[in-house]
């Protein structure tokens, strides 16, 4: 990897870290758009066949605070970057360009 | 716009997984002829940069909340919607397996708004309006239009599944959603910018005037 590229990822992570860091304290708590108009919907919970291990974007280890929202979005950022970092590589191009 | 488990019957959920797994398809097809080397730490930034700006909620009125999404700026820097479809598909998939954003059943669903309708979207008006309007209105308006685009299929796929029958909500989230394509807009123009002024390298369009002069 070239010297600028590394320092691409290290800048883009930095950001990303900041952007994470600040989410608990400066994110709206509203409910979004969906959520919103959705409220008064009937839906069939029983269909919910799955549960997350941090539901709300927090780790019930570290409880409801922020702290648990920044470990919980630490946590899925590094899963995001690793897993985008080796699916490029397995799925990217092994020739060279076709000239045409 | 995360769909949760349990607003789509699940045979309506397996289209939506049938249409994504073709798109997936296609894209990892295209990934295979023109992703190169020097895209692959872009492509994990980005996948990365669209995780933790979807956190990001910001105020909306009438006491809602919104966040960027992301399609279009995929589409636009890669010069390519599958991009979108395979950034999309990896942080959809982590968003909901770890965090419960978004449902399992639905993930299907939520990759065909957020990844394959945003990025198509974004990325052929941008390419349709860049000529006639100049490169940031055509991001602003490209960038809006997938978003709200995506609402309107959101929309169609909750009305399908016999939730949305009440017009005044589906025009409600439609409004809500218009106001969150102004903040994509403003986000795209303002990265796409960025990304411009320091690693011009990275985006596509530089690439493709490169190898036409050449």
């Amino acid at each position: 990897m070239k010297p600028k590229d590394k320092y691409f990822i290290i800048v883009g992570i930095i950001i990303c870290l900041i952007i994470v860091v600040m989410t608990p304290f400066i994110a709206s708590k509203n409910p979004d758009g969906l959520q919103k108009t959705t409220e008064q919907l009937n839906t069939n919970e029983e269909s919910v066949i799955y549960k997350a291990p941090f539901v709300d974007y927090k780790i019930p280890l570290f409880g409801n605070g922020p702290y648990s929202v920044i470990a919980a979005l630490i946590v899925g950022l590094l899963i995001v970057l690793g897993l985008g970092y080796l699916a490029a590589q397995i799925i990217k191009r092994k020739k060279p360009p076709e000239s045409s | 716009m995360h769909i949760p488990d349990g607003f789509i019957p699940l045979w309506q959920c397996g289209i939506y997984y049938v249409i994504t797994i073709l798109a997936l398809y296609f894209s990892l097809k295209w990934a295979k002829k023109n992703l190169d080397e020097k895209m692959v730490p872009l492509m994990a930034v980005l996948a990365a940069g669209i995780f933790a700006i979807m956190s990001l909620n910001v105020p909306f009125p009438m006491g809602s909340s919104g966040h960027m999404v992301g399609g279009a700026l995929v589409a636009i820097i890669f010069c390519a919607p599958e991009a979108a479809v395979i950034i999309f598909t990896l942080v959809l998939l982590v968003q909901a397996l770890l965090m419960g954003d978004g449902g399992v059943t639905t993930l299907g669903a939520n990759i065909l708004n957020m990844g394959i309708v945003t990025g198509l979207v974004g990325f052929y008006s941008f390419k349709t309006l860049r000529n006639p309007l100049g490169k940031i209105k055509s991001l602003f308006i490209a960038s809006w239009l997938s978003i709200f685009l995506a609402a309107v299929m959101v929309v169609l796929e909750l009305w399908f599944a016999g939730k949305f029958i009440n017009l005044q909500l589906a025009l409600l989230f439609l409004i809500l959603q218009a106001i969150s394509g102004i903040v994509e807009g403003i986000l795209t123009v303002i990265i796409i910018l960025a990304l411009e002024k320091t690693r011009p390298d990275l985006l596509v369009w530089n690439k493709m005037k490169k190898n036409n002069k050449s």
